[in-house]
């Protein structure tokens, strides 16, 4: 039990790719450790930051609430001709999990045709970090936030092009 | 057996039902509680940015009418064909995965009750379930009102409240995460997404495992 303890602590340091079971975790009584893939992501988190809400070609998600503990912001640079999102940044409010997940969609959806990332499914972003079953919550709200921002600037363009 | 129908018009048809603490006592309350309900919809209905309150006004209409006049062999699937027709006119908002706003009407303290009625009861026949079937490293644990049911290498659910939203979150290894709003009509926890019953869900879900249980 101790070796077994050791190895995995030591395992997480050397950066093994350890994927902890969070069920066996619980039953033998550890500590649960957020995958190291979350932390990463918490202490080097990618694409922080806002565009200007109002741009022609930005499309802003803002998804969940204060007050149950999570909000993400999420904001997309889309190419006017080609529909290709060129840049992606987000803001988030909450756990770590919630932080990892935001920050995991900006990177997936970089470079990416914008019907292509409306295929990405929170269980994607779940089983990437590894999220324990009381955090899917946080991918789905990554998920969301992928789509709001999408429908945003969709919503942008029409009315340009209504206007035009 | 004829309170149970009252609960859960909707497994009228279903062989399997689930049985929630069916005293007379009980239904009482609820009808009371569904009357009371109606009335704060009605007084409330210039509210307009309630969408929830906007579905079930709709809703309540039909439930009323038909409730009424077939109670007992009423067509789950017709219920809840048309609850989805109202909820796609009137819920683009809560379609959309953009900002919500999720004050219910539901006041707190009626939320409490109900969703700690529901955790209760199901916490209850989870334990029973659990002593009856032969699931390896099966678990209900329940600590700071948060429910965690183990199946063993089937997965892990894990059941909460969510007071800012008067919600229920699920989160299964099937399904993902799910949050189930009250709906006064159904009288039940249904996630608006999926229109899914909390409680059916379960069941289904832990129905087939052991088909020859009556939960």
């Amino acid at each position: 039990m101790l070796r077994h303890v050791t190895n995995r602590i030591l395992g997480q340091a050397l950066r093994v790719p350890a994927t902890p079971n969070p069920a066996a975790v619980g039953g033998a009584g550890l500590p649960r450790m957020y995958h190291e893939r979350v932390v990463d992501h918490y202490n080097h988190p990618r694409n922080v930051g806002s565009f200007e809400k109002n741009e022609e070609d930005v499309g802003t998600g803002l998804v969940g609430a204060p007050a149950c503990g999570d909000v993400m912001k999420l904001q997309i640079k889309v190419d006017n001709g080609t529909g290709k999102i060129v840049d992606a940044v987000f803001k988030t409010f909450g756990c770590g999990s919630a932080i990892a997940s935001s920050s995991v969609a900006t990177e997936w959806v970089k470079g990416k045709q914008m019907e292509e990332v409306l295929n990405i499914k929170n269980t994607e972003i779940a089983k990437h970090l590894s999220l324990p079953p009381v955090k899917l919550h946080c991918s789905m709200l990554a998920e969301d936030a992928i789509k709001a921002a999408v429908k945003d600037y969709e919503a942008k363009r029409s009315k340009a092009n209504g206007k035009h | 057996m004829i309170s149970n129908l009252i609960k859960h018009p909707l497994e009228a048809d279903c062989s399997r039902t689930l049985i929630l603490g069916s005293t007379k006592i009980y239904s009482r309350t609820m009808a009371r509680l569904g009357q009371l309900a109606r009335t704060v919809f009605r007084s409330l209905k210039h509210q307009s940015s309630f969408t929830f309150q906007l579905q079930s006004r709709r809703s309540s209409f039909y439930f009323l009418n038909t409730y009424f006049t077939k109670p007992w062999n009423y067509s789950p699937n017709s219920r809840i064909s048309f609850t989805s027709r109202s909820y796609s006119s009137l819920t683009e908002e809560s379609q959309s995965p953009s900002t919500i706003d999720y004050r219910s009407v539901l006041p707190e303290e009626k939320y409490h009750m109900l969703a700690n009625s529901t955790i209760h009861d199901l916490i209850e026949k989870l334990e029973e379930y659990g002593d009856s079937v032969e699931i390896d490293g099966f678990d209900v644990d329940y600590g700071n009102e948060v429910l965690t049911l183990k199946l063993g290498n089937l997965g892990t659910y894990v059941i909460n409240k969510q007071t800012p939203n008067r919600q229920i979150w699920m989160s299964s290894p099937l399904s993902g995460p799910s949050k189930f709003d009250w709906d006064q009509n159904a009288q039940a926890w249904i996630y608006r997404r999926t229109k899914g019953n909390l409680i059916k869900v379960l069941v289904v879900r832990l129905g087939s495992k052991c088909p020859s249980l009556d939960l």
